[in-house]
C-alpha cells in the first residue's frame, strides 16, 4: 500500500513539473494554432541560469530562481518577434505554409539553441542548490525529497496563478479574446501581437521555472530539455490542443501513469511510454481528451 | 431567362438533375439543415438564398461531398451520391467553388488550369487548350504565368471559376462567387454563367447578392435556421412575405 | 526571364538542365587525385543528396513534412544487414528487400498520418522514427544494438563507389524529374498547396499522399542500403533526429520545392560540415542558424537567390 502511495504522489509531483511546461505550449497552440519545436530549449536554459547564477554568482537560490523566469520570458519574447511575427504580420512568403514554417523554424531553433549552449558553457558541471536544506520529508509512510516538495509546493501556486491570470485580469481576458477570434478582436482594439508576445513570454517563463525548479534534481546538459519536450507534446496533444486545463489534467494523469509503469512494466522504456500514448492518441482521436473540435486535425 | 411555363416543360420531360431528399446535418448542439429536400432541373440556375447561419452553405457542403448527411440520401440523375467523396463527385460531373477561394497558390495561373483538367481526364493537349481558350475567356492573360497565390481577391476567383469549367462539369456548385468581387470581374463572371447556361450548363447559386439572383437565376430556394421557407419563380420568392422576414427579422451570426 | 519562364514544366526543365551539368562537372572530380578520406566525404554527400531528394519530395512537392526520413535510411540499412547476419543473404537479395521492406513501412507510416497536418504530422513521424530507432537500438539479441551489423561492400574501391553514387543521384534526379513533369506531379503539387481544393477537382488525395510517403520512403531505404554498403557498417545512429535534422537544414538551405535545390543543399552543407567539424565542431549550430534565415528570408534558398540572380543579369543584358 505505501509502495502505490508513493507512486501516486511522486507521479503526481513529477506531473506538476510537466504540466508548468505543457500549459505554456498549449497556451501557444491555443493562440497561434502551432506547435513550438524548441520549448524544450526554455527549460534548458531556465535549468542553466538557475545553476549558474546560484552555483557560479552565488547569487541567493530564489534570486536565482526569479533570474530563470525572467531569462525564460526574454528567449520567448525574442522568438516571438525575430522568428514568429511573419506568419501573421506582413509579408511571408512562407504563409501559405505557417505549419510547416514553424516546424522547421522551431526545430532549426531548437538544434542552435542545444548546440550552441553545449560549445560555449558545456554541460554545467554542477547541480543547482536546493531550495532548502531539509533532504528528507517523511509525510505519514512516505520519505519525500524536500526539493522536490517545495518546487511542487511553487508549481501548484504558479498554475493556480496563471489559472487566475487568465480568467480574471485583463491580459488575460484579452488572450482568451485573441485565442478565440484573431481578427475579431483586433476589431475590438485587441493587439494581437503584443498578446501574442505576452504568452510567449509566459510559456517560456514557466518551462524555464520549471527546469529551474528540477536542477537541483538533475544534472544539467544541453540537451536536457528534449524529453520534457516531448513529455509536453504528448501532454498538449493528450490535453486536447488548446486546452489549458486539458494540458493540466493530462499531465498529472502522464505523471502518475509513468510512475507506475517504470516500476511494474519497464524502467528502460519508460520514456518512450509516453511516445507510444502520442502515437495511439493521434491516431484515433486527433482531438485528445478536452480539446474543441477544430476544421481539420 | 425561361418563363414558369418553360420551366415547366423542362420538369415535366426528365428526371431532375440532382435530387435532394430529406437531408439533415447537425452539429454539436446546432441543427444546421433540418430535412431539407429540393430537386435541380436540368439546365436551370437555381439560387440558394437565406440569412447568414440558414443552411445553405452546409448544404452545398453536402451536395458537394466536405460531409455526408446524418440523414437522407441526394441522386445524380437518379443515381445515390450521397457518400461519395468530392473527388469522386467530381469525376461524375458535380464541382464546386469555395467561399473562400481555393487555387494553388505556388504554381502559375495556367498550371492550375492545367492540373484541374489532367485530374479530370484530359490529356496534356487538350488540357493545354482548353486552359489557353479558358485563359483568354476569363480575361487573365496578362496574369497567367503568375503565381496564382499572387493574383487579386477577383482574380483568383476567375481562375477558381477556369478550374471548375476545364471539363464541363454536369452541375457546377457556386459558393458566394460575386462577394467581395470586383464590379467588372462580377460582370465577366456573370456572363460566363449566362453564356454556359445557354448551352444547357446546370448552376446552383448559393448567393447574397439580390440583384446579381434576380438576373441569373430562374428559380430559388430560400432557407432559414436550416428549414426551406420558399422556393419556385425567383420573382415570387423575393416577394414572399416570409422571405423578407427571414431577412429583416435578424441576423444569425 | 520573362514571365513565360514561371511556368512549372520550364522550371523542371532548367532544373534538371543544371543539376545534369553540375553531375557533368563531378565527373572530373575524381580526376584531380583527391585522398580517399575527401572521396569519402563527397560519396557520403551524395547519399545525403539522394536523402534530401526523397525528403523534398514529400515535404517540397507534396507538402509533408515527415521527421523520419532518418529512420528510413537506418530501416534500409537494417534489412539486407540482418538478412546478412542471421541468413547470410547477400545484398542481391537485401537491396530489393530493403527497398520493398521501407516501402511497405512507409506506406503504413503514411495511413497512420493520413489525416494529420502540421506539427501533428511532424510529432507522429517523430515519435515513429525515434520508436524505430530506439527498439534497433535496444534490441541486443536481435540487432546487436549500439554495436551495429556489418554488410558487405558491392564494388572495390571508392573510386567506383564515387561514379556508382553519381549516377544514383543522377538516375533518381531524373526519375523524380520525370514524376514531377508527368500529371501525377501535378497532383502532388497540388496536395501541397492545398488538399481540400485538390480534392474538389477530383484528385485522389489519400492515394497520391500515400504514394509520396512510400516512394520516398522507399528512396531513403535505398539510400541507407548503399550507405550501409559502402561504409560497410550500419549503426541506429544512422536514424538519430540529429540526421533528420541536418537533411532538412539540406533541403531548406539548398531550396526547398525543386530539384536543384537538394542536391546543391546535401553537397555544400555535408562539406562545409566536415570543414566546420575542423574549426570546431560548429556545423550543427551554423546550419541550424542559416535554416532559421533562410527560412524567413529566403524561402526558395540558395537555387533561388541564384536564378534570381541570373534572372537579373540576363534582363541587365537585354537594357
Amino acid at each position: 500500500m505505501p509502495l502505490f502511495f508513493d507512486l501516486t504522489i511522486n507521479g503526481l509531483i513529477m506531473g506538476l513539473f510537466y504540466a508548468l511546461m505543457a500549459v505554456g505550449l498549449a497556451m501557444i497552440f491555443g493562440i497561434l494554432r502551432i506547435v513550438n519545436f524548441a520549448h524544450g530549449e526554455f527549460f534548458m536554459v531556465g535549468a542553466y541560469a538557475y545553476a549558474l547564477t546560484a552555483m557560479k554568482l552565488g547569487i541567493n537560490p530564489w534570486f536565482a530562481l526569479i533570474l530563470a523566469a525572467v531569462s525564460g520570458a526574454f528567449l520567448g519574447v525574442a522568438i516571438e518577434k525575430l522568428l514568429m511575427r511573419p506568419l501573421y504580420q506582413g509579408y511571408a512568403s512562407w504563409s501559405i505554409v505557417k505549419d510547416e514554417y514553424a516546424v522547421v523554424v522551431t526545430f532549426a531553433l531548437s538544434l542552435f539553441l542545444i548546440h550552441f549552449v553545449d560549445k560555449v558553457i558545456g554541460p554545467s558541471p554542477f547541480m543547482g542548490p536546493s531550495l532548502v536544506s531539509t533532504q528528507r520529508i517523511a509525510i505519514g509512510p512516505i520519505m519525500l525529497n524536500g526539493q522536490k516538495i517545495i518546487a511542487a509546493g511553487i508549481s501548484i501556486s504558479l498554475l493556480c496563478g496563471l489559472a487566475l491570470f487568465i480568467k480574471k485580469s485583463l491580459w488575460g481576458r484579452q488572450i482568451q479574446a485573441v485565442a478565440q477570434n484573431r481578427f475579431g478582436s483586433s476589431l475590438a482594439g485587441i493587439d494581437p501581437v503584443k498578446t501574442t508576445s505576452i504568452i510567449f513570454a509566459i510559456s517560456g517563463m514557466l518551462a524555464a521555472l520549471s527546469g529551474a525548479l528540477l536542477a537541483p534534481i538533475m544534472n544539467p546538459a544541453p540537451d536536457i530539455g528534449s524529453f520534457p519536450a516531448l513529455k509536453s507534446f504528448i501532454i498538449v496533444v493528450l490535453g486536447g490542443i488548446g486546452s489549458i486545463w486539458g494540458s493540466m489534467f493530462a499531465a498529472l494523469l502522464l505523471g502518475v501513469s509513468e510512475s507506475f509503469f517504470a516500476v511494474y512494466i519497464s524502467y528502460d522504456y519508460r520514456d518512450a511510454f509516453g511516445l507510444f500514448i502520442l502515437v495511439a492518441v493521434l491516431i484515433f482521436r486527433p482531438h485528445g481528451l478536452a480539446g474543441q473540435k477544430g476544421r481539420g486535425a | 431567362m425561361l418563363d414558369s411555363n418553360q420551366i415547366k416543360k423542362i420538369k415535366m420531360k426528365v428526371e431532375p438533375l440532382i435530387r435532394v431528399e430529406g437531408i439533415s446535418k447537425r452539429f454539436g448542439g446546432n441543427q444546421a439543415v433540418d430535412h431539407v429536400s429540393f430537386d435541380v432541373p436540368h439546365g436551370i440556375i437555381l439560387g440558394l438564398i437565406g440569412p447568414n447561419g440558414s443552411g445553405k452553405t452546409t448544404v452545398l457542403n453536402m451536395l458537394s461531398g466536405e460531409f455526408f448527411p446524418d440523414e437522407g440520401a441526394t441522386y445524380l440523375e437518379g443515381r445515390p451520391i450521397t457518400r461519395l467523396s468530392p473527388s469522386q463527385l467530381a469525376h461524375l460531373g458535380v464541382t464546386r467553388m469555395f467561399q473562400m477561394t481555393r487555387v494553388f497558390g505556388r504554381l502559375s495561373a495556367f498550371d492550375n488550369l492545367l492540373i484541374a483538367g489532367r485530374a479530370m481526364g484530359l490529356t496534356a493537349a487538350e488540357a493545354s487548350a482548353r486552359a489557353q481558350s479558358l485563359i483568354q475567356e476569363l480575361t487573365l492573360e496578362h496574369v497567367q504565368y503568375l503565381d496564382a497565390g499572387q493574383l487579386s481577391g477577383g482574380q483568383k476567383k476567375l481562375l477558381e471559376f477556369g478550374m471548375c469549367f476545364m471539363c464541363p462539369p454536369k452541375v457546377a456548385l457556386l459558393d458566394e462567387p460575386f462577394a467581395a468581387v470586383h464590379p467588372v470581374m462580377r460582370e465577366t463572371m456573370s456572363r460566363f454563367i449566362q453564356s454556359r447556361n445557354q448551352s444547357g450548363q446546370t448552376f446552383l447559386l448559393v448567393s447574397h447578392d439580390m440583384p446579381i439572383v434576380k438576373i441569373l437565376c430562374h428559380e430559388c430556394i430560400c432557407m432559414n435556421t436550416g428549414k426551406i421557407i420558399s422556393q419556385g419563380l425567383t420573382r415570387t420568392v423575393l416577394e414572399d412575405p416570409n422571405v423578407i422576414e427571414a431577412y429583416l427579422g435578424g441576423d444569425h451570426e | 526571364m520573362s514571365q513565360i519562364e514561371n511556368l512549372w514544366s520550364r522550371r523542371l526543365a532548367r532544373d534538371l538542365k543544371c543539376l545534369l551539368l553540375l553531375c557533368a562537372l563531378m565527373c572530373f572530380v575524381p580526376l584531380l587525385d583527391l585522398s580517399p578520406y575527401t572521396l569519402g566525404i563527397l560519396i557520403i554527400g551524395f547519399y545525403f543528396a539522394l536523402m534530401a531528394l526523397a525528403w523534398n519530395l514529400l515535404a517540397g512537392f507534396t507538402g509533408q513534412f515527415s521527421m523520419a526520413p532518418a529512420a528510413f535510411a537506418m530501416i534500409g540499412g537494417y534489412i539486407p544487414a540482418l538478412l546478412h547476419f542471421h541468413l547470410g543473404a547477400s545484398l542481391w537479395l537485401g537491396i530489393p528487400a530493403a527497398v520493398i521492406g521501407s516501402a511497405a513501412l512507409g506506406f503504413l507510416l503514411g495511413t497512420t498520418v493520413l489525416r494529420l497536418k502540421g506539427p501533428y504530422l511532424a510529432l507522429t513521424t517523430l515519435a515513429f522514427a525515434e520508436i524505430a530507432r530506439v527498439f534497433i537500438g535496444n534490441s541486443h539479441e536481435f540487432t546487436r544494438g549500439d554495436q551495429g551489423l556489418n554488410l558487405p561492400t558491392l564494388m572495390d574501391g571508392r573510386i567506383a563507389y564515387y561514379y556508382f553514387f553519381l549516377a544514383l543521384v543522377v538516375l533518381m534526379s531524373a526519375l523524380i524529374f520525370l514524376l514531377m513533369r508527368s500529371k501525377y506531379g501535378g497532383y502532388l503539387l497540388a496536395i501541397r498547396d492545398d488538399a481540400d481544393a485538390a480534392e474538389s477537382r477530383g484528385i485522389p488525395v489519400v492515394r497520391f499522399k500515400l504514394f509520396a510517403f512510400t516512394i520516398s520512403s522507399a528512396i531513403c531505404g535505398f539510400a541507407g542500403c548503399m550507405y550501409g554498403s559502402f561504409s560497410q557498417l550500419v549503426s541506429p545512429e544512422l536514424g538519430l533526429l540529429q540526421q533528420t535534422g541536418l537533411i532538412i537544414s539540406m533541403v531548406v538551405i539548398g531550396g526547398i520545392g525543386s530539384i536543384t535545390g537538394p542536391v546543391l543543399g546535401a553537397l555544400l552543407v555535408y562539406l562545409s560540415s566536415e570543414w566546420l567539424r575542423d574549426v570546431g565542431n560548429i556545423q550543427l549550430i551554423v546550419f541550424a542558424l542559416l535554416v532559421m534565415i533562410f527560412a524567413r528570408f529566403f524561402r526558395t534558398g540558395l537555387w533561388g537567390i541564384f536564378l534570381g540572380i541570373y534572372a537579373r543579369f540576363k534582363s541587365n543584358k537585354k537594357n
